[in-house]
């Protein structure tokens, strides 16, 4: 027989399955059981209210987030495409850099033809600034271009107007800028001064023959505008002004002090810049643990199905604790909002002492988290359509704009230092900042650590303040002990970098830790108190992993040990609530990727 | 009045031809109007088809010139525990059609509105052709787009759904198939080919499914004046945050575009219960977010809550005025928008404080190999 002839009919009876070949007991084809991808909705179940958890960490403007993601996800200008019968919208980033501008753009312009930005610098009080904050946490997950035009138009731009101008700029630019008639920019720093932005080397001349302002910047290190001149009428003069003869006023005579209020609008950037963080963590926690909740590896028998990879207790460690780190921090971010709103001339320095920790904290653990969700959802991870690592790209740049972290933290020391100095000369007691657990008696950890201890919140705010007193105790020794030997106080600063730097971190734990516990006060008992209860167990003990413990002996060896035996315990606990947890960030599924769904179907050879 | 031999079965004909079952919706007289026997006996049939390897495809359809005007609800507005039966029944048959492992090809010739449009639009095909008529009128009567309304209206483009969940606007074969609502169209006069063409199929498999209606499909045009050729206006009004700002929005635009149309969109929303105005922006809104299981426990809240009448009878009015007494004049009371507060719409959507009044327990699907496209649905 012609082998292709006697190949040709093999291969039709395994197709056919015919029982005709006699000689041949071939097995018949058939196709593997392929691969398949079951919902986390229907295997998990949900054991506390959604809504009720994502109204405690959203905080506010529940509706109006759910509305504004609406928005963007039924109309083109967003992108939206669908993969896996699902739409996601996110920009094109396969466009040049023009036509991602112009794009930038256009989305700028739809949202205040639907009202988006109505009164966000024209109305007056508080709800409008809570608002704006929940607008910005939900227009910042969407792109960073969007997040940043937005930021410095309404934020900067706005912002200076809103603080430093008088009634006649209110009146004349506010409306325009509330609905995009006019498009606006905020050049301050310069390519020799960032962090010091005191020291900018461009100048501003009066020409009092003109009445205009010539703006000019000589060096090549400052780089911002050759000769500009600016009419009189245009200086933002509520702080500071000129006078028609050419003398520089201003009733805040301390030039320190001048400086510190026209930073002041830096603040809320700040402020939103910390708070929208966190909403890129949910994005990449929800993301990272959807797809662990549908994605198997290795089987432990043979015969077995693979493994979930969230049921390996070493990726629950990975994530879990991250999940723990950003449910504080939504309550931190609650906490400062309202700092701000309510701010008042007494407690500006607390604002600024405290968004400058929050802000250097939760941007770097936004850094962490995004890191370690991407590498947790593989390659596929790198995915642009995916988003984390995207987004772990794009906002790497918060830790070093509208303050450089490690500055921001110095900044924080220093204000500790500060005001221990001032509480010793007042004789009063530390009083703000959260300090007042300095004048109890020191805390005492107790030798044996046992689970109920671990999981106790009294124990855990013990050990936090523990670590936060010795420390500013030892750092303002250090410091002292550098004065007297001659040195100025700031040489004295410079030298003990160290300690501030633990200090740093020991009061920003603390101040998150503090305000998770009061978020989980105002709960009835129940489910939803119970699961809080174990997040926030959680992130207290993997502030105790923080190397200070075991440095500066506030742990001993052993206490360690226990620690981490318990933080595996509460992962594996938590574990059953995952699904939950992420679900209550309530990120429409429009804004997460093809990777937390049916990422078999997403990439299929009929979807691409 | 009915005859004492009209069962349950004579309510739903079955017929089977090979792997096909064809189910006929068989109260011409009532617009094939779902009354609960029918709905149990959808249940029935759709649970028992589900695990029977011989059946591969399900057909509806409805006998007479509609498909299925709507729920019964008339029926069940005098009692409350039957009512909210009543739905707990449909929405269950609602999610199983939405989450089914075998495709369902419902044939739209005619009315398909409330009830009728949940009875299909969940399916994976559906057919619309030249007498199709589309509708959810739910807030003329003071109820709400229910039946997992809010998840097949949130999805269509930009915020058409807003507009035809709060207006109740009538849509065509055309229209249904330029927004998504209908997955072909077909003119009347091939449906028997079409059926006979089912009948052969022999397979679930989607691919070859659609090339066979496909063959007898046709690509209908717009008309001129279709609301479809009209999203930019209604994206602009409908999608502004409440419904007091999609009024003054709509006000504002028959200022500019001297048209009949925009008038008429603003006297049907001023005839409809402010309160179900309210409740179906927001189920709208809420459901653009979730799935169709979430969408459905939440819509069945809210329906215990307009049965109970705790709020607002504007419920039992809407019957009366619309489906009894016809006088199509019915006082809703709150009677303005401005008078129902936020708090109030809240009541409707969180769960009835009372004993028996359970959520809605969606059967369990995790048993089964769902296809990707009801994967996308959860």
């Amino acid at each position: 027989m012609d082998p292709a002839f006697q190949r040709t009919k093999i291969l039709t009876n395994h197709l056919l399955q015919s029982s005709l070949s006699s000689h041949a007991r071939t097995p018949s084809l058939s196709s593997n059981a392929c691969l398949n991808y079951s919902a986390p909705e229907l295997s998990e179940n949900y054991a506390f209210g959604i809504k009720e958890m994502r109204k405690l960490i959203d905080g506010h403007h529940v509706e109006e987030r759910d509305w504004l993601f609406g928005l963007m996800r039924q109309s083109k200008v967003f992108n939206p495409k669908v993969r896996g019968g699902r739409v996601f919208v996110s920009p094109d980033y396969n466009q040049s850099m023009e036509q991602q501008r112009e794009m930038t753009l256009k989305r700028i312009e739809y949202l205040p033809e639907r009202g988006v930005f109505k009164g966000w610098l024209t109305e007056k009080g508080e709800e409008v600034e809570w608002r704006k904050f929940a607008c910005f946490e939900v227009l910042s997950i969407f792109d960073h271009s969007l997040a940043t035009t937005l930021g410095v138009h309404f934020f900067l731009w706005g912002g200076a107007i809103q603080f430093f101008g008088t009634m006649h700029h209110h009146d004349k630019w506010l409306r325009d800028t509330e609905n995009y008639s006019i498009k606006c920019c905020f050049a301050m720093t310069e390519l020799g001064h960032g962090s010091n932005v005191h020291g900018v080397e461009t100048v501003t001349t009066y020409d009092s023959n003109t009445g205009e302002f010539v703006i000019n910047t000589p060096c090549e290190s400052a780089q911002k505008f050759d000769n500009v001149r600016v009419p009189k009428e245009n200086l933002l003069n509520s702080v500071a002004d000129v006078s028609p003869d050419g003398k520089y006023l201003s009733s805040i005579k301390d030039p320190d002090q001048r400086f510190a209020a026209f930073m002041a609008p830096l603040t809320v950037g700040r402020v939103n810049i910390a708070v929208s963080s966190v909403y890129q963590s949910k994005v990449g926690l929800a993301i990272a643990i959807r797809y662990a909740l549908t994605r198997r590896a290795f089987s432990l028998k043979p015969n077995e199905p693979e493994v979930l990879l969230l049921d390996y207790p070493s990726h629950q460690r990975r994530l879990l604790p991250f999940l723990a780190k950003t449910y504080a921090m939504c309550f931190a971010a609650n906490y400062l909002k309202m700092l701000y709103v309510k701010r008042t001339p007494q407690s500006n320095k607390t604002i600024h002492i405290v968004s400058s920790s929050f802000k250097a904290t939760f941007t770097c653990n936004n850094m962490q988290i995004l890191l370690e969700c991407r590498e947790a959802c593989g390659g596929q991870g790198l995915k642009t359509e995916n988003r984390v690592g995207h987004l772990k790209g794009e906002n790497d740049v918060q830790s070093t704009f509208e303050g450089d972290n490690n500055i921001l933290m110095q900044q924080v020391s220093k204000a500790l230092l500060d005001e221990y100095v001032a509480a010793q000369k007042r004789n009063k007691g530390f009083m703000g900042l959260g300090l007042e657990h300095m004048n109890k008696p020191c805390p005492i950890i107790p030798p044996q650590l046992t689970s109920t201890t671990l999981r106790c919140s009294q124990f855990q705010m013990d050990a936090l303040c523990l670590r936060e007193r010795d420390l500013l105790n030892l750092f303002v020794a250090d410091v002292s002990q550098c004065q007297a030997k001659g040195e100025s106080k700031e040489h004295a600063f410079i030298m003990s970098y160290q300690l501030a730097e633990d200090l740093g971190r020991a009061f920003s734990d603390r101040a998150i830790f503090q305000t998770f516990v009061e978020a989980e006060a105002t709960l009835a008992a129940g489910s939803l108190k119970d699961v809080l209860g174990m997040l926030r167990s959680l992130y207290a003990l993997i502030c105790l992993e923080d190397v200070a413990f075991l440095r500066y002996g506030y742990l001993s060896v052993d206490n360690a040990a226990t620690v981490r035996r318990e933080i595996e315990k509460i992962c594996s606990e938590l574990r059953l609530h995952a699904l939950a947890l992420v679900s209550s960030f309530g990120i429409p599924d429009a804004f997460l990727s093809p990777i937390a769904f049916n990422w078999i179907d997403a990439n299929s050879w009929s979807s691409v | 009045m009915a005859s004492s031999v009209s069962s349950q079965q004579d309510q739903v004909l079955v017929e089977a031809h090979s792997s096909a079952r064809i189910l006929t919706l068989n109260r011409p007289k009532q617009l094939n109007a779902l009354s609960f026997q029918m709905i149990s006996r959808l249940l029935e049939l759709f649970f028992a088809y589900e695990e029977d390897p011989n059946v591969k495809l399900v057909i509806l359809k409805g006998k007479g010139r509609a498909f299925c005007a709507g729920g019964d609800v008339a029926a069940v507005v005098r009692d409350t525990r039957a009512g909210a039966n009543f739905f707990l029944k449909e929405y269950t048959l609602n999610y199983l059609m939405a989450t089914y492992i075998k495709p369902q090809v419902s044939i739209l010739n005619g009315i398909v509105m409330g009830g009728g449009a949940g009875a299909s639009l969940h399916g994976r095909f559906r057919v619309a052709t030249e007498n199709s008529v589309f509708a959810m009128p739910e807030t003329a009567l003071g109820l709400f787009p229910d039946v997992g309304a809010s998840y097949f209206l949130s999805r269509l483009p930009g915020f058409f759904g807003e507009y035809v969940g709060l207006t109740g606007s009538r849509l065509d074969g055309a229209e249904m198939l330029a927004c998504g609502l209908a997955t072909h169209f077909v003119p009347s006069a091939k449906l028997p080919m079409l059926e006979a063409a089912l009948y052969e199929v022999d397979s679930s498999d989607l691919v070859i499914i659609s090339s066979i209606i496909d063959q007898y499909c046709e690509q209908p045009s717009l008309k001129e004046q279709s609301v479809y050729n009209r999203l930019d206006v209604i994206d602009r009004c409908f999608s502004q945050k409440t419904v007091e700002e999609i009024l003054s929005t709509l006000e504002r635009e028959v200022v500019h575009q001297m048209d009949g149309w925009i008038s008429a969109t603003i006297q049907t929303l001023k005839k409809a219960s402010p309160t179900s105005l309210k409740i179906s922006l927001r189920s709208i809104r809420e459901g653009r977010l979730q799935g169709v299981g979430p969408c459905l426990v939440r819509e069945y809240r809210i329906v215990c809550h307009v049965m109970r009448g705790e709020l607002s009878k504007d419920f039992f009015e809407g019957c009366r005025a619309i489906l009894l007494d016809k006088d199509r004049n019915p006082k809703w009371e709150p009677s303005k928008l401005e008078l129902i507060a936020d708090s109030t719409v809240d009541c409707y959507f969180s769960k009835v404080n009372i004993e028996e009044w359970e959520d809605l327990k969606l059967p369990t699907r995790s048993k089964f190999n769902l296809p990707p496209y009801v994967i996308a649905k959860l």
